[in-house]
């Protein structure tokens, strides 16, 4: 696996890979490509859903409800003056 | 085992997280869940550094229907990082140890929970299932897709994620499946289930697949027991037939594509806020403000499956393995739902040796760990229920047997664990505490 490509995939995930990790994970990932080859002569069925089984679009009424208190959601979060704190966009 | 003592036991196989010995005394029966269910009563880290001192401001729905029927929840039992593994040694807070042998692993991801039904004597819930239960010597169910809420459960692959019950006593099935499963307007693949009806129809006759026998890559003494058991069956007048499902040597390349990709969506949103650690430094750009903490707190594993899943979903690759997975996954549906109109149940062996020392699970590469998976891939990529029970002991270690049933058949599991207790004598494994 080009390490290169390991390395483009690690910034966008937002994971920054020590030399020894890109190393090990580039053969890694290079070992599960491989064997993925084995789909290439696989049957296969069109009409896939993204689940096992088929799942119903279910819709409920817009009613407004407070399951669970807002202070409650953000007791462990870092927050000020009730926001939550985030790094700089700019 | 009582859990005067849990303090000790825990101490000797770790397999709780975080726990109390303090019972209430109104308490109709004490669990324990696996530490990606969320609690109230504790904190919630499905095993990682992530994670670690979230509080959830709620119980997962499986949680809250197992306490309005009165029980209490005892603890969270390690596992796997997001359920990544298949030996319970990829969590941050503690490996779970063999309740036969502390120098073996319990299985994973939900290693732990499967320790604490040996070890406990009481139901404990966990997320794949099968590998622990067959490692640890218990009674494993996991229902079909869909079947249990997984509001609360925090998700590694929404595809795949299903909660399952692991018990010593086969009567714990029928007991608590009732009580988790059920439509849950906060999960939406929740609610296409038919009822639940347990009673009525029996497993007559099961097939094996071909292509088990004679395959390598499961160890002589699985294949020895695996064979006892299919005349087990037919003493108890089950037919068994062997037929050929070729797509089952497909599964492990469709499930880790497939639990990958979603797995690196899924965890996405951990980032230093909102919940687990968030001491960094804000004067950092949100880019690296992300990346620090992913890179710091994310484990071995995760990293690799995240990359992995990741690169899947890039331009060039996603056709060819992502797009290519789920059609194939259609085809192996398929292929198990045409055994289906001969057959109550397909069986094989759980996995295809008994629980490896940790020594040799440190020697293992990635896809060695990830192939072992072979023979439990195929029911969790077609969603469907399955149950292990114990049918054999190699080096005094715990064999699995696994059934496999149509979607939403769990009564022809939960029939087969009773009639299987009545025949074969399980063993408990000696505590020491």
């Amino acid at each position: 696996m080009n390490k290169e490509i390991v390395k483009k995939t690690a910034c966008v995930a937002h994971i920054a890979l020590t030399d020894e990790e890109l190393d090990r994970y580039s053969t890694d990932l290079d070992e599960m490509f491989r064997y993925f080859e084995i789909l290439n002569d696989a049957p296969e069925i069109k009409n896939h859903g993204f689940n096992p089984v088929e799942i119903a679009d279910v819709l409920r009424d817009d009613v407004p409800l407070m399951e669970i208190p807002s202070e409650d959601c953000i007791a462990d979060m870092k927050t000020y003056d009730g926001y939550i704190k985030g790094p700089r966009l700019l | 085992m009582n859990v005067n003592n849990i303090t000790t036991i825990n101490t000797t196989y770790r397999m709780f997280s975080a726990f109390t010995d303090k019972i209430e005394s109104d308490a109709k029966f004490t669990f324990s869940v696996s530490d990606n269910l969320t609690s109230k009563s504790f904190e919630t880290s499905a095993g990682s550094k992530i994670l670690e001192g979230y509080r959830p401001p709620f119980d997962s729905t499986t949680i809250r229907r197992m306490k309005d029927v009165g029980g209490f929840l005892m603890g969270k039992t390690n596992m796997d990082e997001f359920g990544f593994g298949t030996f319970s040694v990829n969590s941050a807070f503690g490996i779970p140890r063999n309740p036969f042998d502390i120098e073996r692993s319990c299985g994973g991801p939900s290693g732990g929970s499967a320790c604490a039904a040996a070890v406990f004597d009481h139901v404990s819930l966990g997320t794949s299932i099968m590998c622990p239960a067959s490692f640890c010597g218990v009674y494993g169910l996991s229902p079909s897709y869909g079947r249990v809420s997984r509001y609360g459960l925090i998700d590694c692959g929404n595809s795949f994620d299903r909660i399952g019950i692991l018990s010593f006593k086969a009567s714990a099935l029928r007991e608590y499946l009732p009580i988790i499963v059920g439509k849950d307007v906060h999960d939406p693949t929740s609610m296409i289930q038919p009822d639940l009806k347990l009673g009525g129809k029996k497993m007559c006759a099961v097939a094996v697949p071909k292509q088990i026998i004679d395959n390598k890559k499961v160890s002589k003494g699985v294949i020895e027991s695996f064979n006892r058991s299919i005349e087990s069956l037919k003493s108890i007048g089950i037919d068994v037939e062997y037929v050929d499902i070729p797509t089952l040597e497909y599964s492990v390349s469709v499930y880790s594509i497939i639990a990958t990709s979603e797995a690196s969506t899924d965890l996405a949103r951990y980032c230093g806020m909102r919940c687990g650690p968030q001491d960094g430094d804000y004067t950092l750009k949100f880019d690296d403000y992300f990346t620090s903490f992913r890179s710091q707190y994310f484990g071995d594993e995760a990293k690799k499956r995240i990359l992995l899943g990741t690169l899947i979903r890039m331009a060039g690759y996603v056709d060819k393995y992502y797009n290519k997975a789920l059609r194939v996954r259609e085809s192996i549906i398929a292929d198990y739902k045409r055994q289906f109109e001969r057959f109550d149940a397909i069986i094989t062996p759980t996995m295809p040796f008994i629980s490896p020392k940790f020594d040799d699970v440190s020697k293992m590469s990635t896809l060695d760990s990830y192939k072992s998976e072979f023979l439990t891939a195929t029911p969790i990529v077609t969603g469907m229920p399955h149950l292990s029970v114990t049918c054999g002991y190699s080096e005094g270690m715990p064999i699995g047997l696994m059934f496999t049933s149509d979607h939403w058949n769990e009564n022809v599991l939960v029939d087969m664990a009773e009639r299987w207790d009545c025949s074969f004598d399980v063993k408990h494994a000696e505590v020491n505490a």
